[in-house]
């Protein structure tokens, strides 16, 4: 399915850590890795802790390591608030990056 | 010839003074450059998690989720106060503390029981003076806060409401409308208002349930805000500062130049005697 490319944005608390298109991004959701592409249904997702990688539109890829907060799919526009971003992982998992199985209810 | 010497005197103060007041205004000027960034780049951030939260908020959640609890009556309410710990900032300062204390006292004329909680040295300062027990004092928060300074202030806060200690919790602390205006805002933190989001199951994939991700959010919502307010503040310090040290600079300029024309004026007169008293001795010699 070729739905265009992402428009992708991650944040943290005090700068924006990447902004600019890409054509896939893989990020940490709370209960494993989900991959997001072009045309994907909107979705919100809270994130854990792991890295994120970004295939930029025009070729190459970042990765960050994150921890804590929420992902938005809406169109092709991705929104990641995280509690962290940097190169290296956090030296402490903030404690809403954590979610137990077995607190979520179906 | 005395009363020129303290002329002189005063205008070397005065002049030691504005040189003082010309370094804290530069000093303010570059601090406020570095604090507004860090004010601008706290917005996206805001913008897009009041987005995600307005979208998954529901009323009818209040029952589960403590954080949410909408308490009938208002019995104790909780302000938290945002000061600087320095002065010299012309009215930031006074301000701030004056809000704080109409919203005390409103909140108290309504019958509902009003503790505070206070960071900055300033304010801390005037609420022990006043005798007003002081809940949390916090000084150690500094030109450039960080989100665990707001977390570790919040916190204690945000339990006691989710507890039922305190029914409400105020915000005071300035907006950052300019590096000009400044003005003192009272916001209300806890409870949380709002109507009914529209990211349902039916729009979005939510993982895990939208309860979860809210229950996870909010925290970091508030805690936020408390952020936001506390890198605001900072920035309004710095700006009201350069304002405040501006008008000294300035003041001290229009002081010495009366200064100096009175210095002037003395030493004319002197001469003018001088010239005086040597003509009348030379005339009574002939």
């Amino acid at each position: 399915m070729s739905g265009g490319s992402l428009d992708v944005r991650v944040v943290s608390p005090a700068r924006i850590v990447f902004q600019g298109g890409a054509s896939a991004v893989v990020a940490p959701a709370w209960d494993g890795q989900v991959g997001i592409l072009p045309g994907h249904a909107p979705m919100l997702a809270l994130i854990g802790a792991g890295e994120l990688s970004i295939d930029r539109s025009g070729g190459g890829s970042d990765t960050f390591q994150v921890a804590g907060g929420v992902l938005k799919v809406e169109g092709n526009t991705v929104t990641l608030l995280t509690e962290y971003a940097g190169s290296e992982p956090p030296a402490s998992i903030p404690a809403e990056a954590i979610v137990f199985p077995e607190d979520v209810e179906d | 010839m005395a009363g020129s010497r303290d002329v002189k005197r005063r205008i070397k103060t005065v002049e030691n003074t504005r040189q003082i007041t010309r370094t804290m205004e530069l000093v303010a000027t570059s601090k406020l450059k570095r604090a507004t960034d860090r004010v601008y780049a706290t917005r996206p951030y805001s913008e897009a998690l009041h987005e995600i939260v307005a979208g998954l908020y529901s009323p009818a959640l209040s029952e589960k989720y403590p954080i949410l609890r909408r308490p009938e009556q208002e019995k104790r309410a909780a302000v938290l106060l945002c000061t600087a710990n320095r002065g010299l900032a012309g009215g930031f300062n006074a301000n701030l503390i004056k809000q704080a204390r109409l919203l005390l006292d409103s909140l108290r004329k309504r019958g509902i029981e009003a503790e505070l909680h206070v960071v900055g040295k300033k304010g801390i300062a005037y609420f022990r003076f006043r005798g007003e027990p002081v809940l949390t004092a916090r000084t150690d928060v500094g030109d450039h806060p960080t989100v665990e300074d707001a977390e570790s202030i919040v916190g204690p806060i945000r339990d006691r409401f989710e507890t039922g200690a305190v029914d409400s919790v105020y915000l005071v602390s300035s907006k950052f409308k300019s590096a000009m205006s400044t003005p003192p805002h009272t916001r209300d933190l806890l409870p949380i208002k709002g109507e009914a989001g529209t990211a349902s199951a039916d729009v979005f994939i939510l993982s895990p349930s939208g309860d979860m991700i809210l229950e996870r959010i909010l925290p970091v919502y508030i805690r936020n805000a408390v952020y936001t307010a506390l890198v605001e503040n900072a920035a309004a310090e710095h700006g009201a500062r350069r304002s405040a040290m501006k008008s000294a600079t300035d003041n001290a300029g229009d002081v010495l130049e009366h200064l100096t024309r009175t210095y002037n004026r003395a030493r004319q007169a002197q001469i003018t005697q001088e010239i005086a008293e040597i003509v009348g001795g030379s005339a009574a010699l002939e």
